[in-house]
């Protein structure tokens, strides 16, 4: 379903990818692991639109995306949801769910997906003319995944949903994102910082290092982690040239 | 090995030795072959690119746009016509003076620094409220200060002559004694971006949470920078009035603010080069749409551009350089060191930030 | 004491032509970042939109001279034009530009448009008759108020209310405010960034062209550089109020509008043509203890 080919990002002179390629199946749940700095949100924000490829592909069911604004893609079926999760803060929880819905033609299906979401997240229901700022972390989580299905994807991307959530917190958010999956039939990619859970979840693995792909494969072939932590520490190699600072995933203020 | 040093010297200090030579040459040719109104418009140009090369000295390194200068120039040309025009005529017309200032007269360079002394006092005391704001609300206060200025002045009649003129200011300035202080404020601007202030100054424009995490106290270095800017602007604004003759208060609003920061604008907003180049740049433009303005006579119609053409002309030069230029004609980099040394070192300057970052 | 009530008034309806103006300058500052300083000549453009050009000092009335139903939104929509043909000639392609180049490309454009309504009306100021029936004065209680002035409020009001419904009600208003929050985000989520900017140069366009049809009733003068002072102080109504935030620039303005009137009434005699640096130094003084603003709005500072 998507195809990235071999993709270079910079960021003025700092090179966040140097060729990374991926492919997500329709239906599939494939995560991005790699430490700080590695391109793993460069990636997410390049697929996206937020950033763009000097080189390389990026395809979505055979539509070129590389050069597309990211209102555009949104309407093409993909969805981010950054790092650090971005709920408007002065808009109210029903707003924030709103918005996802205003680029939709269809009014009907978008007003029907507000009370699904609601349904999925009761308890945005409790608070839904509450300045979303006022939102626990857990709760704001909770909200941007909901407006992101609003606009009604097939591909949905989370940059580290684990981020600054308790360990309860992430587990529910997880187990959210896998039964959207199955009700509604998405795809998943998924960026994380721990493998662990990583290994619970994932179809199949990328292992990002400073800016390229260090190993993938099949989650199943890769229980014993070893291998996992091998690509991502590097044991066994010269060190890397230096990562650079922590790829901004295109979505700094 | 003094060699080392020596070449260590020179090519440090190119930069401003290369500019320095550059404009002797300039008014020494221009000078000799030009008449009498080619000297004028050069004095003119030299006086501008004294303020022009002092705003840098701020705008550059701080990355705080300014547009209150020519309000210092104001205060700093008012000083020095205070200081040098006849007494007699200042006892007449200009009754609010202070006595020292009324029935005396002094000579011109005391003139010209108590004008920059003036204008450096001024800032002090305004910088230090400002230099705290934000960079956009700080430039938006230079703004304000520019008006403040104009409005006191036009309406302290006793000491400004108000919306008339203030005349009889001793002509003292040509083109030489213009460039000895473009040449100063040359060095100065120099030294100060290789100082530690400078250094400090530009680590907060370019990334102010990491420089007050690195205990730089950009207030100081703010104030410090928009100071000695005045001082130099002042300067420039005591010779203007000497090379006038005459002061009126609406030279010093926004036609001039405009023309020097298009001068600057066009030419580098962070670099020493490109505050020389611009002035220079910008001048040759001014002159040819004055010229357009004029009109040539073809066979007896006269074709020439409607008055105003000049102001229009320079204001799309402006955006079409902030549009596909920004960084300025000399893209914001010093005059690059001509000679390249063996091992490969590439030639010329680090390049300076491209743009003045918020 | 009704000396005081009077200049109540008087501070409510220039403070209200501040706060349109301020009005204007926060939406396009909060959405692109971007310190308009051409505002103040968006302004004089739609006074000057009002009459013949003609280099003559009594101004002959073109569209100033139609009934007023006509008249608003014609104006109104030069005005729009004009902000909608910066928006795509200069600022569209200075959208990643920093903010003093955003600042001095703004600043060019005005000078632009200034000289060019100097080059076809000339330089000398002219004198123009708009709604000066509306000088008549109406007698509320004890006060003797100018028509004019609660014309001035009224209408401030009106707009102001009308700009909230917008903001709070409809879905362009939302997805103005979460681009002005956010922009990035809300092009994440399928907001288009040319129509939203648009919108917002499109209603600082109207509010411009209103502040301009209120001030040249006040003054009945018009000249190419008449929008200078306003955009100044609508700045630093802005800055005052607290830079990003809508209801910071109507209460900056309305404070700055407030000073200036009191100012101008309780100064002694020979002070008064000072009245000006007074306000600008009571605003400076202000910044010194809040140098964000009298409304803590977004965040202008990064958070550490």
């Amino acid at each position: 379903m998507l195809e990235i080919d071999n993709i270079h990002v910079n960021y003025g002179r700092l090179q966040a990818l140097r060729g990374v390629s991926i492919t997500v199946a329709e239906g599939e749940v494939v995560c991005l692991v790699g430490p700080n700095g590695a391109g793993k949100s460069t990636t997410l924000a390049a697929i996206a639109g937020g950033v763009t490829p000097h080189a390389g592909s990026i395809k979505l069911q055979g539509r070129g995306l590389v050069g597309l604004p990211p209102e555009a893609i949104t309407r093409l079926g993909v969805s981010l949801v950054p790092e650090g999760r971005h709920v408007f803060a002065t808009l109210t929880v029903a707003e924030n769910l709103r918005i996802g819905g205003f680029q939709r033609r269809d009014r009907g299906g978008a007003a029907a997906d507000f009370e699904r979401m609601l349904g999925h997240f009761p308890r945005l229901r409790e608070r839904l003319q509450q300045p979303a700022g006022q939102l626990s972390g857990g709760e704001q989580q909770m909200l941007v995944i909901g407006r992101a299905l609003m606009t009604r994807p097939r591909l949905v991307m989370v940059d580290e949903p684990s981020l600054g959530l308790a360990p309860m917190i992430v587990d529910q958010v997880y187990e959210i994102l896998l039964s959207l999956r199955r009700s509604d039939g998405l795809t998943l990619l998924i960026n994380e910082q721990s493998s662990k859970r990583v290994l619970q979840f994932a179809d199949r693995i990328y292992v990002l290092r400073g800016g390229r792909i260090q190993l993938h494969d099949r989650a199943s072939n890769l229980q014993d982690g070893k291998a996992i932590m091998e690509a991502y520490f590097g044991f066994g190699e010269q060190p890397a040239a230096a990562a650079g600072p922590a790829a901004l995933g295109g979505v700094a203020e | 090995m003094n060699d080392g040093r020596l070449m260590r010297f020179a090519r440090e200090w190119w930069p401003v030795v290369s500019l320095g030579l550059g404009l002797v040459l300039i008014v020494g040719v221009v000078g000799q072959l030009g008449g009498d109104q080619t000297r004028v418009t050069l004095t003119e140009m030299l006086i501008r690119m004294v303020v022009v090369i002092a705003t840098y000295l701020f705008i550059g390194n701080s990355g705080i746009l300014s547009f209150g200068h020519v309000g210092f120039m104001c205060i700093g040309a008012y000083a020095a016509g205070w200081a040098t025009c006849n007494p007699a005529w200042k006892q007449l017309m200009l009754t609010g003076l202070p006595v020292f200032l009324r029935e005396e007269e002094y000579p011109f360079l005391l003139a010209v620094a108590g004008g920059g002394a003036l204008a450096a006092l001024v800032a002090l005391i305004v910088g230090f409220a400002i230099m705290r704001l934000s960079g956009i609300a700080a430039s938006i206060a230079t703004f304000a200060f520019l008006a403040i200025v104009n409005s006191v002045y036009s309406n302290w009649d006793s000491v400004t002559a108000g919306t008339s003129s203030i005349i009889g200011i001793p002509q003292v300035v040509g083109p030489w004694e213009a460039l000895a202080f473009v040449l100063l404020s040359m060095v100065v601007a120099f030294v100060f971006q290789k100082s530690r202030y400078g250094l400090m100054l530009k680590a907060s424009r370019d990334d102010e949470v990491a420089a007050k995490a690195s205990a730089v106290d950009i207030v100081k270095v703010r104030l410090i920078a928009f100071v000695a800017s005045a001082f130099l602007v002042g300067m420039g604004g005591a010779l203007y009035g000497h090379f006038l003759g005459v002061l009126t208060v609406d030279i010093f609003y926004m036609g001039l603010t405009f023309i020097t920061l298009s001068m600057l604008v066009v030419g580098g907003i962070g670099s020493l080069f490109g505050a020389v180049v611009g002035v220079l740049a910008v001048t040759l433009v001014v002159e040819v749409l004055r010229a357009c303005e004029a009109g040539i006579t073809v066979g007896g119609t006269k074709i020439a551009l409607p008055q105003g053409a000049q102001e229009i002309g320079l204001g799309v030069i402006m955006v079409l350089i902030l549009l596909f230029r920004p960084a300025g004609l000399t893209r914001s980099r010093e005059v690059p060191w001509p000679f390249v040394r063996r091992g490969a070192k590439p030639a010329g300057e680090p390049a300076e930030q491209a743009q003045p970052a918020e | 004491m009704i000396g005081f009530l009077q200049n109540l008034i008087d501070a409510l309806s220039l403070g209200s032509l501040y706060a349109l103006a301020g009005l204007g300058i926060g939406l396009l500052f909060g959405i692109l970042r971007l310190t308009n300083f051409a505002h103040g000549d968006f302004i004089t453009f739609g006074a000057y939109a009002l009459i013949v050009p003609s280099l003559d000092v009594m101004a002959t009335k073109f569209i100033g001279g139609w009934p007023w139903y006509l008249m608003l939104p014609v104006v109104a929509a030069l005005v729009v034009v004009m902000a909608l043909l910066s928006d795509l000639l200069v600022f569209r392609k200075l959208r990643q530009a920093s903010a003093p180049t955003l600042m001095i490309a703004s600043f060019a454009l005005g000078y632009i448009i200034q000289n060019t309504i100097l080059m076809v009306y000339g330089a000398r100021p002219k004198a123009i008759d708009m709604w000066s029936n509306l000088q008549q004065q109406v007698t509320i209680g004890e006060l003797r108020v100018p028509q004019l002035q609660l014309v001035t409020i009224g209408a401030t009001v009106v707009l102001m209310v009308g700009l909230s419904l917008f903001l709070g009600r409809t879905s362009y208003g939302v997805q103005m405010r979460a681009a002005a929050e956010d922009f990035r985000m809300a092009r994440y989520l399928g907001i288009k960034a040319n129509f939203v900017i648009g919108l917002a140069f499109a209603i600082s366009g109207v509010l411009a062209a209103m502040t301009a049809l209120l001030f040249v009733s006040q003054t009945g003068t018009l000249s190419h550089m008449m929008g200078v002072p306003l955009m100044l102080f609508a700045f630093i109504a802005t800055v005052i109020g607290g830079m990003g935030s809508l209801v910071g620039a109507v209460v900056g303005g309305f404070a700055v509008g407030f000073v200036s009137v009191m100012l101008q009434a309780y100064l002694p005699e020979d002070l008064r043509s000072f009245r000006d640096a007074f306000v600008f130094t009571v605003v400076i003084v202000v910044l010194l203890f809040r140098p964000s603003g009298l409304i803590r709005a977004k965040a202008l500072v990064q958070r550490v």
